[in-house]
């Protein structure tokens, strides 16, 4: 009977976002005359999807079973391909859903106080109402596809609340750094979805599960590892760790229950709802331990030199779900469920004190150094510069890109535009006359690809003529050395480290 | 009563009319004053968008087959007919060009030669139409290269930069060259099979060529006849599509010409349409064999569109390269020969019709307040302009396949096809999506975000009633089907099933 009713639960805060934002758009709710309203619908939302919450919580302690999964109604269906709008709400699905809700019920009071008579009041209501209706989504949703919609829906709030003092340059470039980084997750959850459509005829989380069976070591590794990857860049872990340091942009509730407090912890949910799959692929279960213990240092040396609170709680942060990827990662599931839950109240409740704490303490603390850490001045120049995994991926990864773009940028004008009469009609069109070649007796004037091979071919019979056979070897040698120039360059560019890899991504398409 | 209506409805010829309407309207212009010019347009462009709903509402999506057919003797020396008909592939692009035709005609604000500009798009609408509702290569041949003729003048008289002239010639031969190819390659079709009822070594009459599209499908060539027919269509619509390296008129054409047209031109995917209905169809065996030919030119499309877009300081430019960039996703998508693959693919397309089309007219909205889409000359502009940038976030969210947008069911479907068969080519195109976020956050982040530096931008105004309808107009679509696109896939999948049946089913 309540079951019918679990859709409301991320449909309210949904339709809080949407009704404060047709509100902005409509400019009914601006101001601090709009306050009142827009954060009575954001906490009303979120306090009713929390009922009906408890409503089915209380219903599970009483009968003693969780309602399990729920199926309503086809979303998108064709041949072989079928997503259901469904919820799966076992045990951990309800524990972490209510989890969720109470927290970002205290994080929509909270933030009322907060960011009573700061510009873009509304924004944040209806960004964070947003936020909270992706991530009841997300922790209910009863397939891949669905919790895939959350899962980015959330990224793209994470994406404008960090620049959501968009005149910052600095806020909106760190914004889009975060967009981009967890874009790659993204690709993962993708690929994840896709095979298990693929393979198993279906995204729902118990297709996932009963499908296992049915494939081979390799296969579970690919699709497991997929959602793998996006687990491990949502919750900021090695070698992902540094986007959370520059998440911080935003206004600190938001911080609060973005890094500090549920978002952070997707990606580990992600594990723990995955864990029959997990658990048929050792070498992904070695590699969360290998990442979580790297996160674990990185978290807590990275986090003992920084000097303002934001900075050190994320570092902490980081660290204990570090852990908790080390739990998964051992088999230890269960562990790993408890310590999310009491860690994600603990820290909502640290983030969400912090501005009261630094309004008290006037100013920046003097960091912590031990003894460890002075004897060994390389580990705390790596800690301050946050291991350089930003640098890195710059000289690894976004610079190439970049060139890589100047470089089609540069052949689209100079070659592809030369040869296919771009410029030759441009020129002969509307710029000045061109002085007419002499050829023999004739005047030719090609155009394009075609009209340049034609005039070519005559110039060609007559440059054979004239230097080979006129001068001997001299004009031979002119040939080959112009030749050399242009093979030079293009030995120039493919030495370059962007196409070496290139080569070795285009051979594994082609062997895929 | 409503039984009556309905069947009067069907029983009129709504597809000549959506043709005809625009065209005699752009006829009647030249007796209109100038001052009402767009005043018509806008009606008749209203009228064409409720008739290709209405047109849309009568086609029954179980039925594969062609309907709304319409049948008149038109050359009967050579056996050519004016046949119209839709099914459930083409019918949905009819209500979408209708309206970002209306959008255009919204936006467009000009002073020179009203009468003339108008009558010129509503021209460009019919032949458009026409386009998606032809049947017989023939008249569908026609359709397209009269495209040419509005389009030159509008490029050439109205374009925005100085070089208009030379963009409109560039297109001009372009796409005339390209026709020349499809013109050799329906005749091929047509002599074939005129060879395959005369028998081997038999002479046949003109009268025997064939033309209409249902026929050609039904008696498919040997597989020998198949392959020029198949290169010389793909190579004919390769330039319109357009797919590398035969683009070059696309970015030139985008900064030079006038921008509501410049949003037709890069959001009606013409040739990729054409790929889907003629190209591949046409020469079932050839293309089933060929189809890594197709899907690697749809991985080098999304790389080639993506980066190059991602080196763009121009917006106008950079949605040039983008739309590329898509294309080539979609081209894979059909080489995919899956079920999942072609309806992705037309979902895409329809999909990039209001978006890309929408955000080539916020562009021309920026461009008429600060005089320039460089980004350079922009920054900040959310602070003058909040709603602007909500609409252009918007769109371009739609554009990465953003979920509750167009563009996640329809890409969701085309990697779903394209994982099934070619595994590489889908992680190729998964990269490809992420370029697809940075080039698009990269120009936002700089061009409407960040600090106020050009007086221009700080007093432009935001957005006029005029301008909230058209973005309305695209936007509400775009987010209702992202909501729930089980009716809009529902209805391509009969057709779509055919298709493939067709195509993939025709085996060597």
């Amino acid at each position: 009977m309540t079951e019918q009713w679990t859709w409301l639960i991320p449909l309210l805060p949904g339709l809080s976002a949407v009704w404060i934002g047709i509100g902005l758009l409509g400019g009914w709710n601006r101001g601090e005359r709009g306050e009142w309203e827009t954060a009575q619908v954001a906490s009303w939302a979120v306090a009713l999807a929390l009922g009906v919450l408890l409503l089915l919580d209380g219903q599970a302690i009483l009968t003693g079973a969780a309602p399990g999964s729920i199926r309503l109604f086809p979303w998108m269906e064709t041949t072989g391909y079928r997503v259901m709008i469904g919820f799966t709400l076992d045990r951990l699905g309800l524990a972490m859903t209510t989890l969720a809700a109470v927290l970002a019920w205290l994080t929509v009071r909270f933030s009322v106080h907060y960011l009573h008579r700061e510009a873009g009041f509304q924004r944040f209501f209806a960004l964070l109402s947003l936020f909270v209706a992706a991530l009841l989504l997300f922790l209910m949703a009863g397939s891949a596809t669905l919790a895939f919609v959350g899962w980015e829906i959330m990224g793209l709030t994470s994406y404008l609340l960090i620049g959501f003092a968009y005149e910052r340059g600095n806020a909106t470039r760190n914004a889009t750094r975060v967009f981009m980084t967890n874009r790659v997750g993204d690709a993962g959850f993708t690929v994840g979805m896709l095979l298990s459509f693929t393979w198993l005829g279906g995204s729902e989380w118990t297709d996932l599960v009963r499908g296992v069976p049915l494939l081979d070591s390799f296969q579970v590794g690919i699709m497991t590892g997929g959602f793998v990857l996006a687990a491990l860049v949502k919750s900021g872990q090695m070698p992902f760790a540094a986007w959370l340091g520059r998440s911080l942009e935003g206004p600190t509730p938001s911080s609060a229950i973005f890094y500090g407090a549920l978002m952070v912890h997707a990606g580990v949910f992600l594990l723990l709802r995955l864990e029959q799959l997990i658990a048929h692929s050792p070498f992904l279960m070695v590699v969360l331990v290998l990442l979580g213990s790297l996160t674990v240092v990185y978290g807590a040396l990275v986090g003992s030199v920084q000097t303002d609170v934001k900075s050190a709680l994320i570092c902490a942060t980081q660290t204990q779900v570090g852990l908790m990827f080390v739990a998964c990662g051992l088999g230890w599931f269960n562990w790993a469920a408890w310590h999310l839950a009491a860690h994600a109240g603990w820290r909502a409740y640290q983030w969400l004190s912090a501005p009261g704490y630094m309004h008290g303490l006037h100013g920046p603390t003097p960091p912590v150094w031990g003894e460890w850490q002075q004897q060994r001045p390389g580990v705390f120049a790596a800690a301050l510069a946050r291991f350089w995994l930003d640098p890195v991926t710059d000289r690894v990864l976004t610079r190439p890109v970049f060139f890589l773009a100047r470089d089609i940028q540069s052949l689209d004008d100079r070659l592809v535009n030369r040869l296919m009469g771009s410029h030759a009609m441009d020129r002969i069109l509307f710029g000045p006359p061109r002085p007419p070649r002499q050829l023999g007796a004739q005047w030719v004037a090609g155009v394009g690809l075609l009209g340049r091979l034609l005039e070519r071919v005559g110039r060609h019979f007559q440059w054979v003529e004239e230097r080979i056979l006129d001068l001997g070897g001299d004009g031979m040698v002119r040939l080959v050395a112009g030749l050399g120039a242009h093979l030079a360059r293009i030995d120039e560019l493919f030495s370059e480290p962007r196409y070496l890899v290139l080569m070795i991504i285009l051979t594994f398409v082609a062997i895929l | 009563m409503m039984d009556t209506l309905l069947a009067a409805w069907a029983a009129l010829p709504v597809l000549s009319l959506l043709i005809g309407m625009p065209l005699v309207a752009a006829g009647l212009l030249w007796w209109w004053p100038p001052q009402q010019a767009r005043a018509l347009a806008v009606a008749v462009a209203v009228v064409e968008c409720l008739l290709a709903c209405g047109v849309v509402a009568g086609v029954n999506p179980e039925q594969a087959g062609f309907q709304w057919v319409e049948r008149a003797a038109w050359l009967p020396m050579v056996n050519g007919h004016y046949l119209l008909g839709v099914d459930g592939l083409s019918a949905l692009f009819l209500p979408c060009s209708a309206v970002l035709f209306l959008c255009m005609v919204l936006s467009s604000g000009v002073q020179t030669w009203p009468r003339f500009y108008f009558a010129l798009l509503l021209a460009l609408e019919g032949i458009t139409v026409g386009i998606f509702c032809a049947l017989d290569t023939l008249l569908f041949f026609l359709f397209w290269e009269l495209t040419l003729l509005p389009i030159y003048f509008l490029v050439s008289l109205w374009g925005i930069g100085p070089h208009r002239r030379f963009a409109a010639t560039q297109y001009t031969l372009w796409m005339l060259a390209g026709g020349v190819l499809l013109l050799v390659g329906f005749l091929l079709a047509a002599l074939g099979q005129a060879g395959l009822a005369a028998g081997s070594g038999g002479s046949f009459a003109l009268s025997a060529l064939v033309f209409d599209l249902p026929t050609l499908l039904a008696t498919p060539l040997p597989i020998d006849r198949q392959w020029p027919i198949f290169f010389l269509l793909l190579l004919g619509f390769a330039v319109k599509t357009p797919v590398i390296p035969f683009h070059v008129w696309l970015p030139m054409l985008a900064m030079e010409g006038p921008v509501a047209v410049v949003a037709m031109m890069t959001g009606l995917k013409l040739g990729a349409y054409g790929i889907i209905r003629f190209a591949l169809p046409l020469a079932p065996q050839v293309a089933s064999k060929y189809s890594w030919l197709l899907a690697g030119l749809g991985v080098v499309g999304i790389y080639y569109g993506g980066l190059a877009a991602l080196a763009q300081t121009n917006l106008r430019r950079l949605l040039a390269f983008s739309s590329i960039s898509h294309v080539g996703l979609v081209l894979l998508a059909v080489a995919s020969l899956t079920v999942q693959g072609v309806q992705g693919a037309i979902l895409q397309l329809l999909n990039f019709t209001l978006v890309a089309g929408g955000l080539f007219l916020i562009a021309g909205f920026v461009r008429q307040r600060t005089d320039s889409t460089e980004w350079v000359h922009l920054g900040g502009m959310v602070r003058s302009m909040p709603f602007v940038t909500t609409f252009f976030l918007f769109l371009g969210l739609a554009g990465m396949g953003m979920p509750l947008t167009s563009g996640f069911p329809a890409e969701q479907l085309m990697l779903l096809g394209i994982m099934a068969t070619h595994k590489g080519a889908a992680l190729a195109a998964l990269g490809g999506q992420i370029l697809g976020a940075g080039y698009f956050l990269h120009y936002y982040c700089q061009a409407f975000l960040g600090p106020v530096t050009h007086r221009v931008v700080a007093e432009a105004a935001d957005l006029r009633p005029r301008e909230w309808l058209v973005l309305l107009l695209v936007s509400l679509p775009v987010l209702a089907s992202g909501l729930y696109p089980r009716w809009i896939v529902h209805f391509t999948q009969a057709p779509a099933v055919a298709w493939l049946a067709h195509v993939a089913g025709a085996k060597p």
